[in-house]
């Protein structure tokens, strides 16, 4: 992919963020299409390689309400967590910053390459400190400066006890950027991380008061539209909607079968998994 | 001398001839027999008969009486002998004009008397102007209050009796009685208004619909919600939106009524169909008939009509499967010592649920105190081959009265009116279906009707297979969605079931 080197970022406005850092990288190339609005309010999104079905439902009810508020979302481009939430930005249209752990010219494949596709036609980023630069050790941490730096806050997802995530938690607190970390179960290993940062009142918890957008559903309906606020029953949908019931109840049923609701004691609600 | 008085036996609904043999004889002690297999009450016809004949004026004999109710081995019951006895009495002590005894074969009397000599209203009239009417060329001789139930019996001349001065003069011909006008029942039938309306009913537009689809199909329903949702309303609804009764049918529920002593006197016909809602402390022979001389239960009064059993689980475990045979026979047989008698029993069981013994499991407001061991015994309580009998289940919830007044729920607002209509017009597409069958309706349909006549397009087939996997449905489930699934496109108007159509039927899909 065609890559571009950013010249002269320390004179550009849009990147004085950066400039908290004590060490800030001494080059910058990106691939994409280079408009400064992008880093107007970046959240940064990290977390565990190790993605659960949790941290993937989380990221779920999560991005697409920062996508809502206009917010950009900063990550590592990394596999589980990272690749995700870039990935759920992509699919709700959200702009989306990739920092790389290696160089720009860093030949990707596979669904990597998928991925930096989409993060381009999105209008996102892929930015690098480095032109070629292989993957090691030490680049990792380097690029998570990068991610703290750029956000005004940063969302813990996942991670364990001993995770890049948490380098990236106290970097963003050195820099006074705000930090949530999502909890999760005591019994999970891949959560034990964010529930320490919790505990010990480094990070906020994140609650989730957010409503999921309508157009994380790719096969949307009106019907899940309505239900996205609340669960409702087949009589107030019918009310909603001004359609029979007899049309809405054969719509809940389909809806019902392909696994996008579930049922409970007469109430309908949008199946999450 | 000897006189043979007509009368009749109900057994059941069944007319059986009764003569009343009265002897007055002129030797022997003065006495007064009954014989023939009579009750307690018959026994006592005695002393009735003879203070009422002696203080309307008329001459007892003080001579050897003996009746006999032929046949002799058939059990009597009830007062209705009272009327041939007095009149036999009469006739054989000469207080009457001889001239009567020929025309007797055509004459038949019954009816309760009263030591004054009024005559009292007595169970059963119809079904004598039915049984004269068989006969051919015929007069009723029946009490004046309960004549009415007779009017819609043709050719046959019913004469109201008021008391026994007005019998003699009657027969005397001294002041003739006038026999009451027939009335033709297709004009009794006029549509009536429904008694409830669909109309009055604040949401539950799928309950509604449910109804509709029961009414069309002649589904049983099953309602499961939390209580003052409606459930109750919704059940009252459904007689109004049921077609209108045709003539035969109207019959047949007169005749339960006219054997249990249920019609209100002066009144003919039952027009509306029945509405019958036992409690939950009813017993199996309340529900389904019975008695040492068995009287129709609840199940046959709600023939042709809704049966409504509310609060479900509370009915004792052996009353709701003594509903089975009924359910899928439409008639109940009940044996006693008295004799075997069928009464017709053909309902549209309507059932209602709460969630749990409290009620408010699953409320938006209340809680709920059952412990899951309470809410899954009371769900025990009703077996599954009962509620495999019913194809309809439908949430009934709670209705948020504030939420209601901001939407304007007029334009989907269904009346009675509407809904007797499209139901009316599922039937007439159901009754081609079925006629060459000895059924009338979709519910009704065995399997083998179901894969002969119910044709269902690929996706629908697809889309049924998809749900019985997901829902792991049984055969009978399976075949009970797509009889569902037949109402609701005949509803539509549809010769083949839609994938639209199958989908719509899972809602009603069993729930617990």
């Amino acid at each position: 992919m065609e890559y571009h080197k950013v010249r002269d970022w320390q004179k550009r406005p849009e990147l004085n963020r950066l400039k908290d850092l004590s060490n800030p990288p001494k080059e910058l190339f990106y691939i994409g299409k280079w408009n400064p609005d992008i880093f107007q309010n970046c959240v940064g999104v990290v977390g565990s390689r190790r993605i659960t079905n949790y941290g993937k439902q989380a990221i779920e009810k999560i991005i697409p309400q920062l996508v809502f508020n206009k917010k950009t979302i900063v990550s590592g481009f990394m596999y589980g967590v990272d690749q995700y939430s870039h990935e759920i930005c992509a699919a709700n249209g959200g702009k989306t910053i990739a920092i790389l752990g290696w160089g720009i010219d860093y030949k990707l494949s596979g669904y990597d390459l998928q991925l930096a596709k989409k993060i381009i036609k999105t209008d996102g980023l892929i930015i690098s400190e480095w032109r070629t630069q292989k993957p090691t050790l030490w680049t990792f941490p380097s690029r998570n400066r990068i991610v703290a730096a750029l956000s005004r806050e940063v969302i813990i997802i996942e991670a364990a006890l001993k995770s890049g995530s948490l380098i990236t938690a106290r970097l963003a607190t050195k820099l006074k950027r705000k930090i949530w970390a999502v909890p999760g179960p005591i019994t999970s290993r891949t959560s034990a991380g964010t529930n320490n940062l919790i505990a010990t009142n480094k990070a906020n918890i994140w609650l989730a008061d957010i409503k999921p957008d309508p157009k994380i559903i790719a096969n949307s309906d009106p019907i899940l539209d309505i239900l996205l606020n609340e669960s409702l029953t087949a009589d107030e949908i019918a009310r909603k909607l001004g359609k029979s019931i007899s049309q809405v109840g054969a719509q809940l049923s389909l809806l019902n079968l392909n696994g996008q609701l579930v049922e409970r004691g007469g109430k309908y609600y949008l199946n999450d998994n | 001398m000897l006189v043979k008085i007509q009368s009749i036996a109900n057994v059941g609904l069944e007319t059986v001839p009764v003569d009343v043999e009265v002897d007055v004889a002129s030797k022997g002690f003065p006495g007064f027999t009954i014989v023939g297999l009579a009750s307690k009450a018959v026994e006592e016809a005695r002393e009735r008969v003879k203070t009422s004949i002696i203080n309307s004026g008329f001459d007892f004999p003080a001579k050897k009486i003996t009746v006999n109710l032929a046949p002799a081995d058939l059990p009597k019951d009830g007062a209705a002998y009272d009327l041939p006895i007095a009149v036999g009495v009469l006739l054989a002590s000469g207080q009457l004009p001889p001239s009567i005894l020929s025309n007797l074969t055509k004459m038949f009397f019954y009816g309760e008397l009263s030591l004054d000599g009024a005559l009292r209203p007595t169970k059963g009239i119809l079904l004598l102007g039915l049984f004269a009417q068989k006969k051919g060329n015929c007069q009723i001789f029946v009490p004046a209050k309960s004549a009415a139930e007779a009017t819609v019996v043709s050719a046959i001349k019913v004469i109201p009796i008021k008391s026994l001065i007005s019998l003699v003069d009657h027969l005397t011909g001294l002041k003739n009685i006038k026999a009451l006008k027939y009335i033709p029942v297709t004009d009794e039938l006029d549509i009536l208004p429904a008694e409830f309306d669909l109309a009055e009913i604040s949401g539950q537009e799928q309950a509604k619909r449910a109804l509709i689809i029961a009414a069309s199909g002649g589904h049983n329903l099953l309602m499961y919600g939390p209580p003052g949702t409606g459930k109750t309303m919704l059940a009252r609804a459904l007689p109004g939106i049921l077609p209108p009764l045709s003539t035969q049918e109207a019959l047949e529920v007169t005749r339960v009524y006219s054997i249990s002593g249920l019609l209100k006197p002066g009144l003919a016909l039952i027009k509306r169909r029945p509405f019958r809602a036992p409690h939950h402390g009813v017993s199996a022979a309340g529900l389904i008939g019975g008695g040492s001389n068995p009287l129709p239960g609840e199940v046959s009064l709600a023939h042709l009509g809704v049966l409504f059993m509310d609060e479900m689980p509370e009915f004792p475990r052996s009353v709701l499967e003594s509903l089975r045979q009924p359910i899928e026979d439409g008639v109940v047989e009940i044996v006693r010592v008295l004799g075997h008698v069928q009464y017709p029993a053909s309902f549209t069981l309507v059932a209602a649920i709460n969630p749990c013994p409290c009620g408010y499991l699953g409320h938006p407001r209340r809680e709920c105190k059952c412990s899951d061991k309470q809410i899954a015994k009371y769900h025990h309580r009703i077996s599954g081959p009962i509620l495999d009998r019913i194809d309809l289940h439908v949430c009934v919830s709670v209705v948020e009265i504030d939420k209601l007044a901001f939407v304007n729920i007029d334009q989907n607002k269904i009346t009675s009116k509407i809904a007797k209509n499209q139901v009316m017009k599922a039937r007439k597409i159901q009754e081609k279906r079925f006629k060459d069958l000895p059924i009338y309706t979709n519910s009704q349909m065995h399997n083998r009707e179901v894969k002969k006549l119910c044709f269902l397009t690929p996706e629908a087939e697809n889309f049924l297979k998809l749900a019985s996997q997901k829902y792991d449905f049984s055969a009978r489930s399976y075949f009970r969605l797509i009889k569902v699934a037949r109402t609701i496109a005949d509803l539509e108007n549809s010769p083949k079931i839609l994938v639209n159509h199958m989908a719509e039927a899972l809602q009603y899909k069993q729930m617990i």
